[in-house]
């Protein structure tokens, strides 16, 4: 039998420091998730805080994590899973661009970014430490990995998410449009669903703040790398997706490509990036 | 070195540039809790383009202000100004700017118009005279003004400090000169504005090509291989097959005019230097 997740995706804008406002719309996302009969609804990167934001990430961390807390019991009260973008706060201070995986009631898991942007428009490490652990989820639906943006940019992540079992990855995204983004985005995903034969889904930030346009255009890559779900570009959208959890399991039967990975090889590769990394 | 310069927008690009831009323009309009948007509109592609995205952005919440200076702005500027309005079914007042010119005149008497400084000074009075009737508009409305600039004029500088520059927001400020006229083109911007030389409209015959002493087709390739494609001045004359000498002095341009770009640097004293420590988005909750 299929074993299919079904997948709500809240491409949503978040409004920078407004936090009240953007808890809001991610409870909003929860209830329109729990009408359509999704397993979990996933939100985009730093959704309840709001991408860009600037040294507001740092006022408002207490007030995001206070929000949290009422977003987490509004899955309890709607027996509903959901993945939320928010800085966390460790016990030495230190923040992170995480993803909070929440079961009905609870924080099951969390995923701290682990490739922070610090090009161009981009300036993280002014305020977030990166994450260093690659964890799988067991859910009643099936093993989950998150990635966070800039994560699905090198192959690394994604790949050891695979080895761990994970039975699909949720990437969450607050990805500013310039030209060729959206087809350079197309491309990652696609290719770290091939290389890795798993499905991918993909919730981007919507709207514009700043002049900046997160454009949206959440999709759905099956594990052969098809492109099957595209939602709106630049504009709010909501939709549930079946994911089919069992075609990676097919397609590895003949696939042998996850399967015959070579610890020699993989072994290589650190010793190649030592070397690398003494010159650099 | 085998390099695509792809300054010409795609069919499907010019669409979503537009929405784009088009929401930006909302965006700001909404953050701000505006009642109206305010478009200086010249007659000239870039403003005409603003207030065609502005209309679509705002609806009948735009007001054009046509701001002529009787014997200097082109007789046709003002008609193709009247011609858009038309078109889009805009608000728009027109206001003579001659009074105001000449009041700032007659305070600098001993004005020598041969002085190339002197004559450029005078001329900058025109577009902060617009400016000035701008913010008129827009502090009485509860208004926002919405720039006119594009990309090509940001990076050569080639505009007055605290006129034409002096705005709320620049919605099609990462746009070539030459993407300008494309999409123009593409959201139905009468073609005898599209088509016609481009003027500053500050003296009597003026156009921008000729003051810039480069076609803006050539300053666009120059320009993109420098910014966009981050090249060298000699490998940006080796691609285009222009002269180093001719592509220093649009570079020169660049970076001479930085300061119009920026807010005034501020004598950093604290730990907390407004334009150097504190990055705050201006979208703020």
């Amino acid at each position: 039998m299929d074993k299919i997740l079904k997948a709500g995706i809240a491409q949503i804008s978040s409004r920078l420091g407004d936090i009240e406002f953007n808890k809001r719309q991610i409870i909003k996302g929860l209830h329109l998730g729990k009408e359509n009969g999704a397993d979990i609804v996933v939100f985009p990167e730093l959704s309840l805080i709001g991408f860009g934001s600037g040294d507001i990430y740092l006022d408002k961390v207490e007030e995001n994590l206070e929000a949290l807390k009422e977003i987490i019991e509004e899955t309890k009260k709607l027996n509903l899973w959901a993945i939320v973008g928010y800085v966390d706060k460790d016990e030495r201070g230190f923040f992170y661009n995480t993803a909070a995986l929440i079961g009905a009631g609870e924080i099951k898991g969390k995923f701290a970014k682990t490739q922070l942007t610090n090009y161009r428009l981009f300036d993280e490490k002014r305020y977030f430490k990166p994450g260093s652990t690659l964890p799988v989820f067991p859910t009643p639906f099936g093993k989950i990995g998150i990635l966070i943006c800039e994560d699905v940019w090198f192959p690394e992540a994604a790949r050891a998410l695979t080895f761990r079992g994970a039975e699909v990855i949720f990437v969450l995204s607050a990805s500013p449009f310039d030209r060729g983004k959206i087809e350079i985005w197309d491309d990652f995903l696609k290719v770290r669903a091939l290389d890795n034969i798993i499905p991918l889904v993909f919730v981007n930030m919507s709207g514009i703040q700043d002049g900046v346009t997160y454009w949206g255009g959440s999709a759905y890559y099956s594990a052969s790398g098809k492109l099957i779900k595209r939602l709106k570009l630049l504009v709010d959208d909501f939709e549930v997706i079946p994911v089919d959890l069992e075609e990676p399991k097919r397609l590895r039967r003949r696939d042998i490509r996850v399967r015959e990975v070579r610890r020699e090889i993989l072994e290589e590769i650190l010793r190649a990036y030592e070397e690398m990394s003494k010159w650099i | 070195m085998d390099i695509n310069i792809e300054i010409y927008l795609k069919e499907e690009e010019l669409k979503l540039y537009k929405d784009i831009i088009v929401n930006s323009i909302r965006a700001r309009f909404e953050s701000v809790k505006a009642s109206i948007g305010i478009v200086a509109l010249s007659g000239g592609v870039d403003s005409s383009l603003v207030a065609a995205l502005s209309k679509e952005a705002l609806g009948d919440k735009l007001l054009c202000l046509i701001m002529p200076e009787e014997n200097v702005s082109p007789k046709e500027d003002i008609e193709h100004a009247l011609e858009l309005v038309k078109k889009f079914n805009i608000n728009y007042r027109i206001i003579n700017i001659n009074g105001a010119v000449d009041w700032f005149k007659k305070r600098f008497e001993e004005i020598d118009f041969e002085n190339k400084n002197e004559k450029l000074a005078v001329a900058n009075v025109k577009p902060r005279v617009r400016m000035i009737l701008n913010y008129l508009y827009a502090n009485a409305l509860n208004g926002i003004v919405i720039g006119t600039s594009n990309k090509t004029e940001l990076l050569l500088g080639y505009g007055t400090k605290y006129g034409d520059i002096a705005v709320d927001f620049y919605p099609i400020g990462d746009l070539y000169k030459t993407q300008v006229w494309q999409l123009a083109d593409f959201v139905g911007i009468p073609t005898e504005i599209v088509r016609k030389k481009p003027s500053a409209g500050l003296w009597v015959g003026q156009t921008d090509e000729e003051e810039l002493g480069h076609t803006y087709y050539e300053i666009d390739r120059v320009l993109y291989c420098l910014v966009e494609l981050e090249l060298s001045v000699r490998e940006t004359s080796k691609i285009l097959n222009i002269s180093e000498e001719a592509i220093n002095d649009i570079y020169r341009r660049v970076i001479a005019s930085e300061h119009k770009r920026k807010i005034p640097i501020i004598t950093r004293l604290s730990r907390m230097c407004l334009d150097k420590d504190w990055k705050y988005p201006v979208d703020r909750h």
